[in-house]
């Protein structure tokens, strides 16, 4: 049984924010509602890096233990989903979540937040298969459709990868491989930025498969 | 040093071989990061420099606080990659407080269940007199059930949502149980700073009466009058009705503050803010409804007498001078005490008329 | 099945049983007549019922000063209840979608939550006044306890059913307004229409005695 992940490869993502956009677009979300955001850590110094984070469809989700309804379920892919039928907002998941997930539509007062919405791995809810409640609540199911999620997909670097664990973990295993090998060669780390290799030394780009 | 201690207290069987195996452990985990970044500064190839995107994965990860990037997507925390707290929020929740807190309260129960068992109903000693005292007016009586009734309603809410998934979910199941918890956290948000009226009265009304006195510490060393010679002396309000104010109105204003910060996400209070509020305000409530289950046993079938002053506002002289000698006494001088037959008439009177109330009286007759 | 009873027919029986019920009310009021009074007017009797009429939505100065707990809440719960009823978004759309037609600007949500929360204030703090004062609990008859506790229950169930997302609360709180409109004209909850007359009357009789009261 596959188990589905996302990895994003800081050493590759160019904060375009496309994932962001592709998943507003495929998943019609609320508006307010983010379901992946990119975040750049050390914006415009040495060692910029940015990643794309949204759920990570965790083994042991902290955001379904701390439920007080019980509303999450982990499909047989490894996808956390939960039921928004039965959510009633109360927040606990976005507090438990490392990551920043949940996502809620309204954030007014006397917390009325509205039903929690979060990254599906494009693998939609608990109704059938691309219902139309389906698509309304949770917006697309490509997984059904034998497809992997829209952010990944068409990810122009391919620095977010999505799909099943043993495949993204060799893809990655091949690049850090590859990778390694300048790493050693220059004993640098990240946090000295010069990783990357210059414009001007051709053949030597460290960003391959 | 931290990391030392660390490992002491995980190896706790002090053995000399753990000692042994400790220091060698110390000897060789210091070195090697400085051994590591020298070779990383000098440039020279070395094992120990690591993939960077591990790297920094680790970075974001270090869990003293968590790295705060830039994002196009607005909101609190939204620059935030990893909130390593709602992981020792989520292992509060699951592991201590839930059942630790269960624990808790049904053990109060049982106590209570066991004490009432032992003593039985504490009787008036001296059978109930024919006369009585009024101890508390309309108004007093009418914010004590207000911020009773508040906090029933609130306890209630919160325990379900607390217990439900343990308790109710097996006996209703998830759907009905949803509709319950969703009602609950409605009604809990919306009554929740009402409570904080109802605090905000009382503190005003009762405060001067539960201020400490002298006799309060014999009260105390007596433990009330379960241990020894009953009839500890004490005045309108006793050492444990005091201390319980005192509580009400500081765990109560934790909850409150907790809960507003909790109920009011506004302020850009991020989720380390709510996780502690939550903290709070669940610690606090479950020992404030703890205290509360006492004062409810005592008030209905813990002691005779104890809640007909806060149902009729008249209590029976015997039950006040056993309970309360020094009000007692000095309300039976001033000439307060009533026959029962005029407690009776009067039943239908204010007990601390005000102009209004006896003129609507003698307009009546 | 149940839902749809108190979604349809219920609620057009109920709301039937409020109009005719409220008007077969006042016409009788009206009906009752005035006896002619012979006297020579020495004020208007308009002007009296007019300014009676708003001049006692303050309060009497005895009243102001002895009972001011009463005073507010008795202010708290009825302004509250106004603004909970008519100005509220759920209200609005429920209004506009099966009465009228017509809808108006509603208030922000938390005042909305806000003016509930008064109102529960205000409606809790009477009802403790009335049962704890001996005055109104000897004046009280089933009738005040039946109405303060139907309003209580709508707004406590209204206040259950705010996430809005549940249908079964939401049928709840619809089916205890349906008691409440049905209960309404038989009982003295009638008072927020007959408020106008009883004021006016007074107000009318006062004007023409030429008496400023």
């Amino acid at each position: 049984m596959a188990r589905m992940k996302f990895y994003c490869d800081p050493e590759r993502c160019i904060e375009c924010n496309a994932c962001v956009t592709a998943c507003k677009n495929e998943n019609e979300v609320p508006w307010g509602v983010n379901r992946r955001r990119v975040v750049t850590i050390n914006d415009g110094e040495e060692g910029e890096r940015s990643l794309s984070v949204a759920c990570m469809h965790c083994s042991d989700a902290p955001c379904a233990t701390v439920c007080p309804v019980d509303c999450f379920y982990t499909t047989q892919d490894g996808v956390v989903l939960h039921d928004k039928d039965i959510c009633i907002g109360c927040g606990y998941c976005f507090y438990a979540c490392p990551f920043g997930a949940p996502q809620f539509p309204e954030d007014g007062a006397f917390a009325t937040r509205g039903k929690m919405d979060k990254c599906t791995f494009c693998a939609g809810g608990p109704e059938a298969d691309n219902s139309s409640d389906e698509q309304r609540k949770y917006g697309s199911n490509r997984l059904a459709e034998g497809k992997l999620p829209l952010c990944a997909e068409m990810c122009s670097t391919k620095a977010l990868l999505a799909g099943d664990a043993d495949t993204i973990s060799e893809i990655y295993r091949k690049r850090i491989i590859n990778r390694s090998a300048s790493v050693m060669a220059r004993g640098v780390s990240y946090r000295d930025a010069s990783f990357r290799a210059p414009y001007n030394a051709a053949g030597k780009s460290s960003a391959k498969e | 040093m931290i990391r030392s201690k660390i490992l002491q207290f995980d190896s706790g069987d002090g053995t000399p071989a753990g000692w042994l195996l400790l220091l060698l452990l110390l000897l060789y985990s210091l070195p090697l990061d400085t051994i590591a970044k020298e070779a990383v500064s000098r440039g020279l190839p070395s094992a120990a420099v690591l993939n960077p995107a591990a790297e920094l994965w680790r970075d974001v990860r270090q869990r003293d606080q968590p790295t705060t990037g830039s994002t196009q997507v607005r909101g609190v925390d939204s620059g935030v990659l990893i909130n390593a707290y709602g992981d020792r929020w989520r292992k509060f929740r699951m592991q201590q407080l839930i059942p630790i807190g269960g624990y808790m309260l049904m053990g109060i129960v049982v106590v209570l269940a066991v004490f009432y068992l032992v003593r039985g109903k504490v009787p008036i000693e001296g059978g109930e007199s024919d006369r009585k005292l009024p101890r508390y007016s309309t108004y007093e009586r009418m914010i004590h059930w207000f911020i009773a009734s508040i906090f029933l309603f609130l306890a209630i809410t919160g325990l379900i949502l607390l217990f439900g998934r343990p308790v109710l979910i097996p006996m209703l199941g998830k759907e009905t149980f949803s509709i319950l918890a969703s009602a609950c956290k409605e009604g809990h948000n919306l009554m929740g700073p009402l409570f904080l009226l109802a605090l905000i009265l009382v503190f005003i009304k009762f405060v001067r009466r539960n201020i400490y006195q002298k006799g309060d510490l014999s009260w105390l060393l007596r433990g009330g009058g379960i241990i020894g010679p009953k009839h500890v002396p004490s005045n309108f309000f006793n050492m444990g009705e005091k201390t319980m104010f005192w509580m009400l109105v500081l765990v109560g204003s934790l909850i409150v503050v907790s809960g507003l910060v909790l109920v009011f996400p506004l302020f850009g209070q991020g989720r380390e803010w709510m996780e502690l509020a939550h903290v709070g305000h669940a610690i606090g409530a479950l020992l404030m409804i703890g205290v509360i289950i006492g004062h409810i046993y005592i008030g209905t079938i813990g002691m005779e007498g104890a809640i007909e002053g806060m149902k009729t506002g008249y209590c029976d002289l015997n039950w006040a001078k056993e309970h309360h000698d020094l009000w007692a006494s000095r309300a039976e001088a001033r000439g307060e005490a009533l026959s029962n037959e005029a407690v009776g008439q009067l039943r239908d009177l204010d007990p601390l008329p005000s102009s209004l109330g006896a003129r609507t009286q003698e307009a009546g007759k | 099945m149940i839902g749809q009873f108190i979604d349809g027919p219920l609620w057009t029986f109920s709301l039937a049983v409020f109009l005719i019920g409220v008007i077969w009310r006042i016409v009788a009021i009206l009906m009752a007549g005035n006896r002619p009074d012979l006297a020579t007017p020495k004020g208007s009797a308009g002007a009296g019922a007019l300014r009676a009429l708003f001049s006692r939505f303050l309060p009497e100065r005895t009243v102001a000063t002895h009972g001011r707990l009463q005073l507010i809440a008795g202010y708290l719960f009825h302004l509250g209840l106004l603004a909970l009823l008519f100005f509220a978004q759920p209200h609005i759309d429920f209004i506009a979608d099966r009465i009228t037609g017509l809808s108006w600007p509603a208030m922000p949500h938390w005042a909305f939550i806000v003016a509930a929360e008064l109102a529960f204030a205000g409606l809790i703090l009477l009802w403790l006044y009335r049962i704890l004062n001996p005055v109104t609990r000897l004046l009280s008859d089933l009738d005040d306890h039946i109405g303060t506790i139907l309003v209580f229950l709508v707004m406590l169930t209204g206040c259950l059913a705010l996430a809005q997302a549940f249908e079964p609360l939401r049928l709840i709180h619809l089916l205890l307004a349906e008691l409440l409109l049905i209960y309404f004209p038989f009982s003295k909850l009638m008072h927020a229409f007959t408020f106008i007359m009883s004021r006016g009357y007074t107000g009318a009789t006062m004007g023409r005695k030429g008496v400023n009261a």
